[in-house]
């Protein structure tokens, strides 16, 4: 997964589609489940000791509260995980193509002529589990090239192939 | 100051002296009035006229920090004290204009164009010209009172690029403008003609053969006062307020919900008002519309109050729009609206995105010809009246019936030569037209409700604009066949376009060169 080597451009012999496909489809680093469950208790741990502690201490009614906050908790990080599972990406002969969702699916194409620059990103929590964002800008805002989760080299090797390929492929606006 | 040296030479130069009194305008104007309305009434008190003044005793007394003793308020209502006041405002005005006035200068030189202002918060401003996109000049009422224009230096890179000039004496304003359009080259435009080599160094004056604008431009059409005042009055908001004031008036003839009806008036005020703004506003700005070919773009030239002219170079616009809203199809008209690369995509500016207000399906296709010469006007024509999957139409199916029960016959795409054609909307019909050269990226999308029904959305990104193309609710399968005929189209579009259009190629306005500015756009910036 963390193999930084480039990735030799699927033939593009084969659509793309928004259900599964025959292209390498590549999937992102499991770390970012991780880091987003540890998100995801920063917010849901405070919530329910404060349950507990009103429960404790005031009323034993809160600790209602308690098993919503579990409940809702659970939820959050089945989601999670299924959200982290479901975003792919591909590098074709001349796009970028990044799949992201279930219930609400999403299919970005991003040609590398259209590129502008491609900007890594990774806060200090994504950055001590080795991953990094990566969020591909062209001349339209509206182009939302973002890919979570990638292993900081693997990152960094995209970038520099992007920046290879938008600059041998790019095309005026 | 200094008029010898022309503007464009390179040297600091300042704007008119009353600029900044102009800038602050209204409000200056407002403040200066509001302050001599009080000292006035002070004045008429204070030598015993108080019968003359406007009743002011509710107000005074009622916040109670200022009653009749207050020795403030006293010493205020002393004649000379109140004229002193009056004088040492006046002066500080002044004052302040000349502080402002010998803090902002501009410079044209050295590749761009300087905009330095501010006295606690400087500013400096620089748009390099080859990035320049546009040149317009802005006359609002109160400078056009006094022989004034803003010259507005649009660059690509988002809503916050623009320079503004304001104010230049009218015709140091237009030299200036032709003099920045000749600088600036428009080396782009000449790149679309085969036979000139453009210079790329935008620092070099051109030769006389570089496209003046204004100089060539062929008038096309004009749109009749009368006729956009209908077309304006003819809205959504001014239908369903005309409505909603029908139904009040006739409830308040009805004795036992009368009252109640009459109770609502000072609620459908605040309504009342913002649509009368808008509509209003749509009518200043689109008044005394004119449209001329220039040969390698259109310009625009519009505005009751503020009047601006406006280039649009054809290559400049990335999609196109023809639309006609429910209330105007018994009198035929269409609206046309486009994209455009570096123009922002806010609101506020639709001046320059709409090349045709209010128009004849004729006059729309005339415009269209100008705009996207490939694209045939019977295709235009099918688009924007068709429907059923003759001619070539790929729609939706009965799936997405329950999404759109009315326009799922008309929502189909085609391939229009060099450019992707979409029609939608059973009321308000829709037609859309991307280049495929121009198409930034794809995307599908796929809602809850879509997926329960095998559907998908497919979304063709452009720069940003009052135009969106996208076609709803097609099948999934249908959905991916469309997205890879686009994608196939737009990158064969793209290997075209490279090699005939190398300036852009290699410095494409509106594109950050993200080797050497990987941060952002290096266009603008604010210290």
């Amino acid at each position: 997964m963390a193999d930084p080597l480039p990735v030799p451009p699927a033939a593009r012999s084969v659509s793309v589609t928004l259900h599964g496909g025959d292209l390498p489809w590549r999937p992102v680093s499991p770390m970012l489940t991780r880091v987003r469950l540890i998100t995801l208790g920063l917010v849901v741990a405070p919530a329910l000791v404060a349950t507990v502690v009103v429960g404790v201490l005031l009323t034993p009614w809160a600790l209602l509260g308690s098993v919503a906050v579990v409940l809702v908790g659970l939820w959050a990080a089945w989601l999670v995980a299924r959200q982290v599972s479901s975003i792919s990406w591909v590098e074709l002969d001349e796009e970028i193509v990044i799949r992201k969702g279930r219930l609400f699916r999403t299919l970005v194409s991003v040609p590398y002529g259209r590129l502008q620059y491609v900007d890594i990103q990774s806060g200090p929590l994504a950055r001590a589990h080795g991953i990094a964002s990566c969020e591909i800008h062209t001349a339209s805002p509206e182009s939302d090239g973002s890919l979570p989760g990638l292993p900081v080299a693997e990152a960094e090797a995209l970038r520099a192939r992007l920046a290879a390929r938008g600059e041998a492929q790019r095309a005026g606006l | 100051m200094s008029a010898e040296a022309p503007d464009g030479s390179g040297e600091w130069r300042r704007l008119h002296p009353l600029s900044p009194l102009l800038r602050g305008g209204v409000v200056l104007v407002g403040l200066v009035g509001y302050a001599a309305s009080q000292i006035y009434e002070n004045v008429l008190s204070s030598v015993g006229l108080d019968m003359f003044a406007p009743d002011e005793g509710g107000m005074e007394f009622d916040d109670g920090s200022s009653g009749p003793g207050d020795p403030l308020e006293q010493a205020l209502a002393h004649p000379f004290i109140a004229l002193i006041l009056v004088a040492a405002f006046l002066g500080l005005v002044a004052l302040a204009n000349w502080v402002a006035w010998r803090f902002a200068r501009f410079r044209v030189g050295g590749g761009q164009v300087e905009l330095r202002q501010g006295v606690l918060f400087r500013q400096h401003r620089q748009v390099r010209l080859e990035r320049v996109q546009a040149v317009e000049l802005s006359r609002p009422l109160i400078g056009r009172l006094l022989g004034l224009a803003r010259v507005v230096v649009q660059s690509a890179g988002g809503a916050d690029s623009t320079l503004t000039l304001s104010f230049l004496e009218l015709g140091r304003a237009e030299a200036l403008r032709e003099h920045l359009l000749d600088l600036a080259g428009r080396s782009d435009e000449v790149a679309l003609d085969p036979s000139g080599a453009p210079a790329r160094d935008g620092s070099q004056p051109r030769t006389p053969s570089s496209p003046v604008l204004d100089a060539a431009a062929r008038p096309v059409l004009e749109v009749p006062n009368g006729r956009l005042f209908v077309a304006t009055i003819l809205h959504g908001s001014t239908i369903a307020l005309g409505l909603v004031l029908l139904l009040g008036a006739t409830a308040a003839g009805v004795r036992s919900v009368g009252p109640l009806a009459l109770a609502g008036v000072p609620a459908m005020i605040p309504v009342a008002i913002g649509v009368a703004y808008s509509r209003v506003k749509q009518l200043l700005v689109h008044g005394n519309f004119h449209l001329a070919d220039t040969g390698t773009g259109v310009r625009v030239q519009e505005g009751l109050t503020d009047l601006r002219t406006t280039t649009i170079p054809i290559h400049r616009i990335q999609a196109l729009e023809l639309v006609q809203p429910l209330w105007w199809r018994r009198f035929g008209w269409w609206r046309l609206k486009v994209n455009v690369a570096g123009s922002g995509s806010s609101e506020e500016d639709d001046h320059d995105t709409t090349l045709l207000p209010v128009g004849t399906l004729e006059e729309a296709r005339v415009v269209l010809s100008l705009l996207a010469p490939g694209v045939p006007t019977a295709a235009w024509g099918a688009a924007v009246l068709g429907d059923g999957p003759d001619g070539g139409w790929q729609g939706v199916s009965e799936r997405a019936r329950p999404f759109d029960p009315l326009s799922y016959r008309r929502n189909a795409w085609t391939d229009a030569a060099g450019a992707v054609l979409l029609r939608s909307g059973r009321w308000t019909r829709r037609a859309v037209a991307v280049p495929y050269a121009r198409i930034q990226s794809l995307s599908v999308r796929q809602g809850w409700l879509e997926g329960r029904r095998g559907l998908a959305t497919v979304h063709i990104v452009t720069a940003p604009g009052p135009v969106e193309a996208s076609l709803a609710h097609l099948d999934v399968a249908a959905a991916e066949v469309f997205l890879d005929a686009i994608a196939d189209r737009a990158r064969i579009a793209r290997r075209r376009a490279e090699p005939a259009r190398p300036y852009l190629a290699a410095d494409p306005p509106g594109l950050v060169d993200w080797v050497r500015h990987p941060q952002g756009s290096p266009d603008t910036e604010r210290r």
